[in-house]
């Protein structure tokens, strides 16, 4: 807004005006002065609105008793400028009146309306909120405030059922033991983890573990004889695990993972909370460390997946598996050999294949 | 409840930075007083008789455990231990330093409270029914509109100079439970004609120095046009209520003087004109409010409960207490539970910071995190297990917050009068006081049933004594402190403002009188007859006669 330091010239009117009086002379004026007569009269907001509402597009002066802290509610209400008493130091009013970042109305001006801000990228603004706000703490506070009902999200878990599943499992158990928890029946799996889920589901009494099978039509079309991993794995995750993940996840606004930061370098920033397309991840474990994962497993004597004293520390489908040696990392065992880091369930948009 | 997103938390931040701007330019002298004051008062600081005084905001009386802490560490910390909950649900400290506000401030923004608008001529804390989400009867839970105009109505750019000071209530039953009609705007959600939410308006109701019951100006403006209208209603206040005159420029005296018709004319015209696409509230943004007030997780349960059922059975006095402070919930087996801050003798709506924690647990650990404050200065778990109502109980019990008076003869409605307000022409409290002593026997209390009393110091009327079934005015008889006894108000659906019986008596008075009156129903009251049906069907006159029986035959 523009801080006049001189009188102006030009029709000038009290706010104690009648309102049909003031539009009359704005319908016969580009250019009008509004004189407050005290800074406590808030009559000069309200004509401000009604000229601007009505499609007034001449030049509003604020003029008379006005303080710096008026000057955010004038521009708001439509005035371009605001005539200062002799004397009156301009740099207040420059600061009262960019006090606020956004607003809650919509107005003149330009200011950021929260009501619209919040819906460009809602997620977003909910992921960063709760990273700030529960990011440092620790793993089952977290899993408790975001499956708080209040906050009414739908909420799935995904669990691999692999060599550090049950740490995850074991808090959401404590938390909500009737959670959906998403896995992925790949078809390809160690019989040792199929075991395994059955045991952990039994041990924690998780109560809704859905096994996610891919369409059989779609796998007899393009995976025949089971082999496709050999020649496309790509192709082979897609089928198995990124478009049944889909559609199992359809209607669930917030996924839930065990991802942490340690298992590779591709997951070294990941954060507590994150927001893409529409969904909300979930990655209580992001900041723990292996240790933290080996004592508490060792602290709640929680059952070991077979294949972990064997060398495997990341398990997947047996075809693209291996155990690794020392000195690599966690998921260097996963499609050793190739570029492929990931199956690509926690890093493309889950659009159902339906 | 609503929790804060980065919007709203960052917005409370920047008002505090805005306030202590001001604090320093009022400091070096480039804000004189008379202009820092109405800036001082929308941040909720009063200069009272004997100190500051911080007004914190209770956004429609909902809060969780955190926040309730919170408020205990304030009055500890800053004040002498205690807080008193207002007829607005909000919280007020009396004794904190000026030079402590700030860090009180940011105390309250780490917990998502602040103390905005709780003051000043603008547009004040929404209030609702303290039963939302919880009574039978409710069309809709009202909290999700509360927290919409709460956020329209926050640092509003046209709304924040008003004549006077501005209050909205809002409730979603036919059954009004937040004294709708008592405000300057009233909504009472219905459905409208194509099946959806809708409002029933009412406007220019006030209490005060000339009180007065608001009027109907719509019949149901659909949930989309709710700010359009309210803007409409402000606009046309804005520009055409007095200033000339402190007394007189409240919404009430404009609708009353040139009528509703009039008026509504008025707002219809400014209405019509709008720029409705901005005042739209985005369906995506309602629906997100909204979310955040789906039911907790209720456990399925029978509507009765063995346990419950044998400790009533077992223990008259929980039985008591159930039968004055619980409160059915839509919810089988569970219960609402009021918790009384009207102990015998005590001060109305007081509470000390370690009963605040007693509170806060008893929310964490019973309640799914929840307690309301309601407008008749109580609190309220408002979901509680049957059979976790005795254990309740017991821990209210311990901390001095079990009183059995929920809408009892003692659980007495009453401002701070001349103890602390510099307003006041006589004192409150020790009149309350001296009532609740002398009605504190828990049988006639039971026997008596309902009552509404409501005392104020003042003619500004913080303590709804129009509204109250008796209600008691302090007023300045010679500079002695005088009190007139009003019969017949009612706050509710039925609203209707007492009539004044007689003359004004002495403090020591008012009680015995009081109880005389009550006295008096007990005899005349047809089988079942509530007190206020009692006063509808013969009128004051044998109240009048009890009133004034002692002194006029001392005459």
């Amino acid at each position: 807004m523009q801080l006049l330091e001189q009188v102006q010239d030009g029709v000038r009117l009290s706010v104690s005006t009648p309102e049909e009086n003031i539009r009359a002379a704005a319908a016969a004026n580009d250019s009008l002065i509004l004189e407050f007569e005290a800074f406590r009269d808030g009559r000069g907001f309200s004509l401000a609105a009604v000229l601007r509402g009505q499609g007034y597009r001449g030049r509003l002066i604020a003029a008379g008793k006005v303080l710096p802290d008026q000057a955010r509610h004038l521009r708001r209400c439509g005035f371009d400028a605001v005539e200062l008493s002799p004397g009156a130091d301009p740099a207040p009013w420059r600061r009262m009146d960019q006090v606020f970042s956004a607003a809650y109305q919509a107005a003149s001006g330009d200011d950021r309306l929260v009501w619209r801000q919040r819906h460009t990228n809602p997620d977003a603004a909910l992921a960063a909120r709760l990273n700030a706000r529960w990011g440092q703490a620790d793993a089952e506070d977290l899993l408790r405030a975001i499956l708080d009902p209040a906050l009414g999200r739908k909420a799935a878990a995904i669990s691999s059922f692999g060599a550090e599943a049950a740490v995850l499992l074991h808090l959401i158990s404590r938390v909500r033991p009737d959670l959906p928890v998403v896995f992925l029946e790949t078809g390809q799996h160690f019989f040792q983890t199929l075991a395994y889920r059955r045991e952990l589901t039994e041990r924690l009494g998780l109560t809704d573990v859905r096994d996610i099978k891919p369409e059989a039509a779609a796998l007899s079309q393009a995976d025949p004889r089971g082999d496709l991993w050999r020649s496309a794995p790509d192709a082979c995750c897609a089928i198995r695990k990124v478009q049944p993940l889909a559609q199992a996840l359809a209607g669930f606004d917030t996924r839930i993972t065990g991802r942490k930061r340690y298992q590779n370098s591709h997951r070294a920033a990941l954060e507590p909370f994150e927001a893409a397309d529409g969904v909300l991840t979930v990655n209580p474990l992001a900041a723990w460390s292996a240790d933290q994962i080996e004592t508490w497993l060792r602290d709640h004597q929680l059952p070991r997946h077979p294949l972990v004293e064997q060398g495997y520390p990341s398990i997947g489908c047996w075809p693209c598996t291996r155990a690794v040696e020392t000195g690599e990392d966690a998921r260097d065992g996963r499609w050793a050999g190739q570029e492929k880091t990931e199956c690509g369930i926690h890093e493309r948009a889950l659009v159902p294949a339906c | 409840m609503y929790r804060y997103d980065e919007f709203d938390a960052a917005l409370v931040r920047e008002r505090i930075k805005e306030f202590s701007d001001q604090v320093d330019r009022r400091s070096s002298g480039a804000l004189t007083e008379d202009e820092f004051k109405p800036l001082r008062l929308m941040n909720g600081v009063y200069l009272q008789l004997h100190a500051y005084m911080l007004r914190v905001a209770v956004p429609y009386g909902v809060m969780n455990s955190c926040q309730m802490r919170r408020l205990a560490h304030v009055a500890r910390t800053y004040d002498k231990g205690y807080g008193h909950f207002t007829t607005r649900t909000n919280i007020q400290f009396n004794w904190p330093a000026l030079q402590d506000l700030p860090a009180v401030l940011s105390d309250l923004a780490e917990v998502e409270m602040h103390a905005i608008q709780t003051s000043g001529n603008c547009i004040r804390n929404v209030t609702t029914d303290v039963f939302a989400g919880v009574a039978a009867d409710e069309i809709e839970d009202p909290r999700p509109w509360c927290e919409i105009v709460r956020q329209w109505s926050t640092i509003h750019p046209e709304f924040s100079f008003l004549p006077r000071k501005f209050k909205i209530a809002i409730v979603g039953a036919p059954k009004d439970r937040a004294a709708i009609r008592t405000h300057d705007v009233g909504l009472q959600i219905v459905r409208g004609e194509d099946g959806q939410t809708a409002f029933r308006v009412f406007v220019g109701g006030g209490q005060g120095r000339l009180p007065h019951i608001a009027q109907e100006i719509a019949p149901a403006v659909r949930g989309q046009s709710l700010l359009a209208y309210l803007t409409a209603i402000l606009r046309a206040y804005n520009l055409l209520g007095r200033r000339d005159n402190i007394h007189k420029a409240r919404i009430k005296i404009l609708v009353a003087a040139i009528g509703i018709d009039a008026f509504r004319d008025e707002v219809e015209r400014q209405f019509a004109i709008l720029r409705h696409e901005d005042l739209r509230i985005p369906d995506e943004e309602l629906a997100r409010i909204q979310a955040y007030f789906t039911p907790p997780p209720f456990n399925d349960l029978p509507a009765t409960s063995p346990a419950y059922d044998a400790a009533r059975r077992l223990n008259p006095e929980f039985a008591r207490f159930t039968r004055s402070n619980l409160r059915e919930h839509k919810q089988a087996g569970y219960g609402a539970v009021i918790v009384s801050l009207k102990p015998i003798g005590g001060v109305p709506g007081d509470i000390t910071a370690a009963q605040m924690d007693v509170v806060a647990d008893l929310a964490a650990r019973f309640s799914f995190d929840e307690v309301r404050a309601s407008y008749e200065q109580n609190l309220v778990l408002p979901h509680v297990r049957l059979e976790d109502v005795h254990a309740v109980w017991s821990r209210l019990r311990e901390a001095g917050l079990a009183t059995a008076n929920a809408d009892l003869a003692t659980d007495i409605i009453a401002c701070p009068g001349l103890d602390y307000c510099s307003l006041a022409n006589a004192r409150s409290i020790p009149v309350a006081q001296a009532l609740s002593r002398q009605l504190a026997d828990a049988a006639l209390l039971e026997k008596l049933g309902p009552v509404r009393i409501n005392i104020s110091g003042c003619i500004n009327a913080c303590g709804h004594h129009h509204v109250g079934h008796i209600g008691v005015l302090g007023v300045d008889r010679k500079g002695e402190e005088y009190y007139q006894i009003t019969v017949g108000g009612s706050p509710d659906e039925q609203a209707a403002l007492g009539e004044i019986v007689g003359r004004s008596l002495p403090a020591e008075e008012v009680a015995p009188a009081i109880a005389r009156a009550l006295d008096r129903y007990l005899e005349i009251r047809n089988d079942g007859e509530l007190f206020i049906d009692t006063v509808r069907r013969l009128g004051a006159d044998p109240f009048r006669t009890a009133i004034y029986e002692l002194t006029d035959a001392a005459a």
